[in-house]
């Protein structure tokens, strides 16, 4: 199960979190776990570089992308390795939909779009698309191209 | 008001504080929503506003159910709009806004429709979203069309059924469960991520299946699965199958080709999945290990840190159990140690110093004083532990590794890094006797300086304990006593206490220690003075070099050997009066639960939290409280008392456990009582024994308990005679007899008159094994050959078809009750003979030693060879009774 997405601007301001399976009340302690290993690790990290940590029996992959923070939270299935396949659709998706790496600004701009990309690439803790050019059409409502399945 | 949402502009792209949703607020885009009502929509206008939204969603705001209510009834108005990114997004809002079962119907019918439109990726869509919302009725309606779905040529539209039924089978399974030729088909697909979500669907409904899921394992692992991601699962399941197939022989373990064939795989998420699915193989063997731990070391030089942290973390595992076969990666491992993420160098760290030997003890822990001032607490404590470890395991290092300790004793750290510290210091100086001076100065240095309470006051303690057997008691005063001047009241209480053992203990320092005491007696604290005047008082106030009395020192110092929440309970419900508290009058008794957790089977050693000369052993315990019974005063020494065996199920109105106590001519039934139910009071409570079942035990006395009230544990006993010597054993049935009174529960008093009524209880059993002490020795081997064949009885023994050979080595193990020597009571998988050794005390008091050669005969058959060694032949030959007879 992917426990949570969460994408926060430098600072650590949550720009856009997703839970699942994770009761509301113990969403502020994650949130302020992942954002406090964010502030720890990621200053200064080079883009996209991959930073791991694992809590119990939680795993937790987390990156700078642009001007955001990212971070995936795993159980089960979903260990470190899962998590890199994630993270890869989740970063080139976001990439895909803002053009480049985005700024802060960038990224909020492309809020809509960017909540289309993760509802296809994630649902209910389950992933379900991998291929950035598949979701750019699905978003669309476009059938994937032929060549891709 | 909110700001309207701005178009992208490159100028400001680098205003980092800027956001389009700078001050939004949901009130106003609530208003905002009723754009969606609007008779001619602006699909662009629409689309910003459930971004808007969205956005609050996704921060954690919630909607109220009437503001949720009324955006979900307007977003259902935007399905007349025929704008197909509108339409994604009113997909996406609904799911997020997850309508009740009552609001659902408005919905369904768009959905339905779009359900079963020509476009593909409304089908995708609206499956989606009506699996997010539906209910069991409604998906009986839809399922014909998942069903199609499922098998639908368009792979987006398949995939959405199949991760629907992902979901839909937690909540609906019996429906799901039908679905199964479908999805079988779809695993077939030419699709990546369909074939990958039809496995996964495919499992959860078969997984209780286990020949299904077998035969899913067999078919795939020789066909192609297309996606890496399917390939992880395959192998998952694999292993799974692989554990729970029955016939696993080393050499021809099913499947094992398949996992090792995967090793070679192009992705490296399929490589490690492999490589950790053999690593975790039951009985695992050095052949088969090497070719994972290979690419398991390739990985930890990886330039990718999340390679590195998997590759870490399972070697780490295979280190707690297989570290030999762990220490080709120990070059790898150390240049881990500086690896820029911390939880990849503290599990490089202790996997080394799991699996490193004597010689680089030294060198490692040059690298970890480095490694230590850069990470969080949490690691360092990992670290402490493994330290610990690797010091038990290697005690001629004590010196380096003490030292390493009392250094980061000295630097900064919280309260649970300095505990886990300490802790592993009094475990050392408990273990190791050359470390124990060391070890206590550098607790003394310690103290100097602790900012903890807790901390502080458990050294004192330990230090009385452990500092005056040590051969210079004297210099550790300075240490205690300066405590006294520099610390808070409950530290210079401590520290009173502790310098007063000082005195007790050591004759010679007695004098200098009244000195000092008489000093503590002007403490502007009324404990400190407290204690320091009964010290003083009591342990012969001239200060003359004189011996203190073995009475006092127990009176003084002894443990309390009654549990404190008895205690507490007992003085709570003590009444002023002038009869004084009587301390004998509060239950010895520990309640089930404490039990159950003692024998909780986790052994970590604990330190200051439990020190060993802290409160006596059960035995001892169990032998005073029998000898304050005059009936059973005569009986004798205590030879052994069994723990306690629970005669009533959990949960009932009465809680009854029993202990055996065995003495040589006399056995005593401990009957442990607990009323549970509020309204009734106990009286005069008894049990009743019959013994017709065991004929060489005659009832001698009973012991009833006059009261027993709520929640109080108290003690009933039976005493039968038993010749003596010999090891008779017997079934006894058991009935509780007592006078019920109820309670008044506003009052909480007794009503006059009670009624006569009784409990049925379990049986209980006296074995052979209650006649058998566990007593450890330390090498066996020089135990055995010191004791001689004199008395040495050797025979074989058939003990028929067996579960296995590790059930049948417990079944002995269980049936003589003695202790298994080193670790000699685990069997290896796969073996197909074991030697176990044991050894013990006999009633009488007669050492015994046990070979055990155990060996499989066919196929289940197992056949045991019992060699057996006691300062008695007599003792030899009952042991062997024991196992004929058992």
């Amino acid at each position: 199960m992917l426990l949570a997405i969460l994408v926060s601007n430098s600072a650590g301001n949550i720009l856009l979190e997703r839970f699942n399976g994770i009761p509301s009340e113990e969403r502020l302690h994650w949130r302020t776990f992942m954002v406090k290993l964010g502030a720890d690790n990621l200053k200064g990290a080079r883009n996209e570089e991959l930073f791991v940590a694992s809590q119990k029996s939680v795993y937790i992959v987390y990156t700078v992308l642009g001007g955001v923070c990212i971070y995936i939270v795993g159980k089960d299935e979903y260990d470190e390795l899962a998590l890199t396949e994630v993270m890869f659709v989740i970063t080139s998706s976001i990439k895909d939909a803002c053009g480049k790496s985005p700024s802060e600004r960038l990224f909020l701009e492309k809020y809509g779009k960017i909540c289309l990309c993760l509802d296809e690439i994630v649902w209910q803790g389950i992933l379900e698309n991998t291929e950035k050019e598949r979701i750019r059409r699905l978003i669309g409502l476009k059938p994937p191209n032929p060549t891709e399945i | 008001m909110a700001q309207p949402l701005v178009k992208k502009d490159d100028d400001r792209d680098d205003e980092a504080d800027y956001s389009p949703f700078l001050g939004i607020e949901k009130g106003a885009v609530l208003q905002e929503a009723r754009v969606f009502n609007d008779p001619q929509l602006d699909p662009r206008r629409c689309s910003q506003v459930i971004t808007k939204l969205l956005y609050l969603l996704n921060q954690g705001e919630t909607f109220t159910k009437v503001e949720a209510t009324e955006v979900f009834f307007a977003v259902t108005k935007l399905f007349q709009s025929k704008d197909i990114g509108l339409r994604r997004m009113v997909y996406v809002m609904i799911k997020e806004l997850s309508p009740s079962a009552d609001e659902v119907i408005i919905v369904t019918s768009s959905l339905m429709k779009d359900m079963t439109s020509k476009t593909d990726m409304y089908r995708a869509n609206a499956i989606r979203v009506l699996c997010r919302i539906t209910d069991g009725t409604l998906l009986t309606q839809i399922e014909r069309y998942l069903k199609q779905a499922i098998v639908d040529k368009n792979p987006v539209v398949a995939s959405a059924a199949l991760v629907s039924g992902i979901h839909l089978l937690q909540t609906n399974p019996e429906i799901v469960k039908r679905w199964s030729n479908e999805v079988q088909e779809a695993v077939q697909s030419r699709a990546a991520l369909v074939q990958f979500h039809a496995l996964a669907l495919l499992h959860q409904i078969r997984q209780n299946d286990r020949l299904a899921v077998n035969k899913l394992v067999s078919s795939l692992t020789k066909g192609s699965v297309r996606s890496p991601l399917a390939q992880c699962l395959l192998i998952r399941y694999t292993s799974q199958v692989i554990r729970e197939s029955a016939n696993i022989q080393a050499g021809d373990r099913p499947f094992y080709d398949f996992l090792e064939g995967c090793l070679r795989h192009k992705a490296e998420m399929v490589i490690f999945e492999a490589a950790r699915a053999i690593t975790e193989l039951n009985g695992v063997t050095s052949r088969e290990l090497t070719p994972a731990i290979t690419v398991l070391q390739l990985f930890l030089s990886s330039s990718k840190p999340v390679l590195r942290f998997a590759a870490v973390r399972t070697l780490n595992k295979v280190a707690m159990t297989h570290p030999m076969a762990v220490t080709n990666c120990n070059i790898d491992m150390e240049s881990l140690i500086s690896d820029q993420n911390r939880s990849i160098a503290t599990l490089a760290i202790t996997t080394l110093l799991k699996t490193g030997n004597e010689s680089s003890v030294d060198r490692l822990m040059k690298q970890i004083t480095n490694f230590m001032s850069d990470i969080a607490d949490e690691f360092k404590i990992v670290v402490v532990e493994a330290i610990r470890s690797l010091c038990l395991k290697f005690p001629l290092k004590h010196k380096s590794l003490m030292n390493f300790l009392s250094n980061i004793l000295r630097e900064e750290g919280g309260f649970e890094y300095k505990k886990a510290i300490v802790d592993s210091i009094v475990i050392l100086i408990r273990d190791i006797p050359e470390a124990k001076e060391t070890g206590l100065l550098h607790l003394c240095e310690f103290i100097e300086d602790c900012e903890f309470t807790y901390l502080s006051t458990q050294i004192l303690h330990f230090l009385g304990i452990e500092g005056p057997k040590t051969s210079d008691p004297n210099k550790y005063i300075r240490y205690i006593y300066n405590r006294v001047h520099l610390e808070n009241a409950t530290v210079r209480a401590a520290a009173v206490s502790t310098l007063a053992k000082f005195g007790a203990m050591v004759d010679t320092l007695k004098p200098r220690i009244f000195v000092l005491l008489r000093r503590c007696l002007f403490d502007n604290d009324d404990e400190v003075r407290d204690r320091a005047t009964l010290y003083l008082n009591t342990l012969g106030g001239d200060g003359t070099v004189v011996q203190t009395s073995d009475d006092v020192k127990e009176f003084l110092f002894g443990s309390l050997d009654i549990p404190l929440v008895n205690l507490e309970n007992s003085l709570k419900n003590y009444e002023p009066s002038e009869e004084s508290f009587d301390i004998n009058s509060v239950p010895r008794e520990v309640k089930a639960q404490p039990l159950a957790e003692k024998k909780a089977p986790g052994k970590k050693p604990t330190g200051l939290g439990a020190p060993p000369a802290g409160p006596p052993s059960t035995v001892d315990a169990y032998e005073k409280l029998l000898s304050s019974i005059p009936e059973f005063a005569n009986f004798g020494k205590l030879f052994k008392s069994s723990a306690p065996a629970e005669l009533t199920e959990a949960e009932t109105e009465y809680a009854v456990n029993v202990v055996k106590h065995i003495f040589d001519g006399h056995v005593v039934f401990q009957y442990n009582c607990t009323n549970t139910i509020p309204e009734q009071l106990l009286e005069n409570v008894t049990v009743i024994v019959d013994a017709s079942e065991a004929e060489e035990f005659a009832e001698v006395a009973s012991k009833p308990l006059r009261s027993l009230p709520y929640d109080s544990p108290g003690q009933t006993f039976v005493a039968f005679e038993k010749p003596e010597g010999i090891p008779a054993v017997g079934k006894f049935s058991n009935m509780l007899r007592f006078i019920v009174k109820e309670v008044d529960p506003s009052t909480g008093e007794a009503e006059d008159d009670g009624v006569e009524d009784e409990y049925q209880l379990e049986e209980l059993e006296v074995v052979a094994a209650d006649y058998m002490l566990k007593v450890g020795v330390s090498n066996f081997r020089n135990a055995w050959e010191s004791m001689g064949a004199d008395c040495e009885r050797v025979d074989e023994y058939g003990l028929g078809p067996r579960e296995s050979l590790a059930e049948a080595v417990n079944a002995v193990i269980d049936l003589l009750g003695m202790q298994p020597c080193e670790g000699t009571e685990v069997v290896p998988n796969n073996s197909r003979s074991h030697t176990c050794l044991l050894s013990g005390v006999y009633i009488g008091n007669i050492k015994v030693l046990v070979r055990l050669q155990f060996g499989l005969d066919g196929p289940k058959d197992v056949a045991m060879k019992l060699a057996v060694r006691s300062e008695d032949e007599a003792v030899s030959d009952a042991i062997h009774e024991i196992v004929a007879s058992g």
